[in-house]
């Protein structure tokens, strides 16, 4: 029925429909392949320059925020300097030998006598969230010697002036025959960088 | 009746021409070729706009690249910041921790009595740490509490309660940063020890400190 239609058509009928299709073919050909790889093409720039524009605006930023980080640095380093001056570091190795170093003269000004000096086990610090690369621990040496008890806390009471970041963990004061020379045994800590399981 | 009203019908029906002044023969083909236009134009707007877009993005580019030696620098520098900001925070935990008590063991020597001797003063280690709980394969790298608790042990001989009672009196006030009011008396017996003929009586008291707190 459609054939004797069309062949029923009148001829300018038939060249209208033919220009018809044509054009829809053109218009077709026009949307595959200009308009649609086109809008493709666009939604991909645009994504493209939306990320560096996102990526300018956090650089812009970061550069804006730069003198106050500066500033942040300068008073961190300055919080910082009373740790570091305070943090025993090893001596060949031993922790205990450095403390020696410091310590010694504040000991024997006291008046103790026989000090020896060994490590101790470290102790972790609790961690803060999110954790440093650079853990710090509590270092701490036993010094033992003989002493009176008034020369234990004398030596003490010079520690605490002198270095106040290091802390008395453990003492243990024995009564000998002589009262002036006591069996004394005092735990003292540092902080120390390390971690006690960090690899 | 008109007879002049009447006549054959020559034409087909497809030469039958509607009575419409819209001619689809005409219509459909100017609206391919509007169709047609439309997609053109389209076309050339989505061009446009790629072109802006890239253009766009190029200067931004340029721009990065620019920046991009102090950027780096700046990342650094925050990155360095947020590193010491963190280590100064267990640094402070280690400070609140920091335990002096050279004062009050000054003091105490003043309000022992006389009729007490000192046998032994001790401060007890802390508790081990556990960085390896059961069920962690992994140790720790840091403790899960941040409190410490020791005691102090104060042992020694007398002749009666009266002076240790006196002693436990003095040691309430005025140490606070020595010992808590929380004790113990471990033992409080007769000794072998003698004095003008007097048997001693020996004794130990232990004495819960204060809390070493490692926070903020």
């Amino acid at each position: 029925m459609n054939s004797g239609l069309f062949q029923n058509m009148a001829p300018n009928a038939k060249r209208s429909f033919f220009v018809t299709v044509a054009l829809a073919a053109i218009a077709t050909v026009l949307y595959l392949f200009c308009v649609q790889p086109c809008a493709d093409e666009l939604t991909a720039a645009k994504r493209r320059l939306a990320e560096l524009q996102d990526r300018q605006y956090r650089t812009d930023v970061d550069l804006k925020r730069s003198s106050t980080v500066a500033k942040d640095l300068e008073d961190l380093e300055t919080a910082l300097k009373p740790f570091r001056d305070a943090m025993l570091v090893p001596l060949l190795e031993s922790y205990a030998m450095r403390a020696k170093s410091i310590i010694d003269p504040l000991a024997l000004g006291a008046g103790l006598e026989d000090v020896t000096y060994s490590d101790e086990p470290f102790r972790a610090l609790p961690l803060p969230t999110p954790m440093p690369r650079q853990l710090h621990t509590r270092a701490a040496v036993k010094l033992t010697a003989t002493g009176s008890y008034q020369q234990a806390v004398s030596f003490l009471l010079r520690i605490e002036k002198e270095m106040p970041l290091v802390s008395l963990q453990q003492l243990d004061i024995t009564a000998q025959q002589n009262p002036r020379s006591q069996s004394i045994s005092i735990v003292l800590e540092w902080p120390a960088k390390g971690g006690l399981t960090r690899k | 009746m008109k007879a002049s009203s009447f006549h054959l019908n020559l034409l087909k029906p497809s030469e039958n021409l509607s009575s419409s002044p819209v001619r689809l023969r005409i219509m459909l083909p100017v609206g391919a070729i509007l169709a047609c236009a439309g997609l053109l134009v389209w076309w050339g707007v989505l061009f446009t706009q790629i072109i802006l877009a890239k253009t766009q993005a190029q200067g931004i580019e340029e721009d990065l690249a620019a920046k991009n030696s102090a950027h780096a620098e700046a990342i650094q520098k925050r990155d360095l910041a947020r590193e010491l900001k963190l280590q100064l925070e267990q640094l402070e935990y280690y400070k609140s921790g920091v335990r002096a008590i050279g004062e009050p063991l000054a003091k105490f020597a003043e309000i022992v009595p006389l009729r007490v001797q000192l046998k032994e003063m001790s401060i007890t280690p802390p508790k081990p740490q556990v960085l390896l709980p059961p069920g962690l394969k992994v140790p720790l790298f840091g403790p899960t509490e941040n409190v410490e608790t020791q005691k102090l042990v104060i042992a020694g001989l007398t002749t009666k309660e009266t002076p240790v009672v006196s002693l436990m009196e003095s040691l309430e006030n005025g140490f606070e940063k020595l010992v808590t009011s929380e004790h113990h008396i471990n033992s409080f017996k007769q000794d072998n020890a003698e004095i003008d003929g007097r048997k001693l009586l020996s004794f130990e008291v232990e004495y819960t400190m204060p809390e070493r707190r490692f926070a903020k």
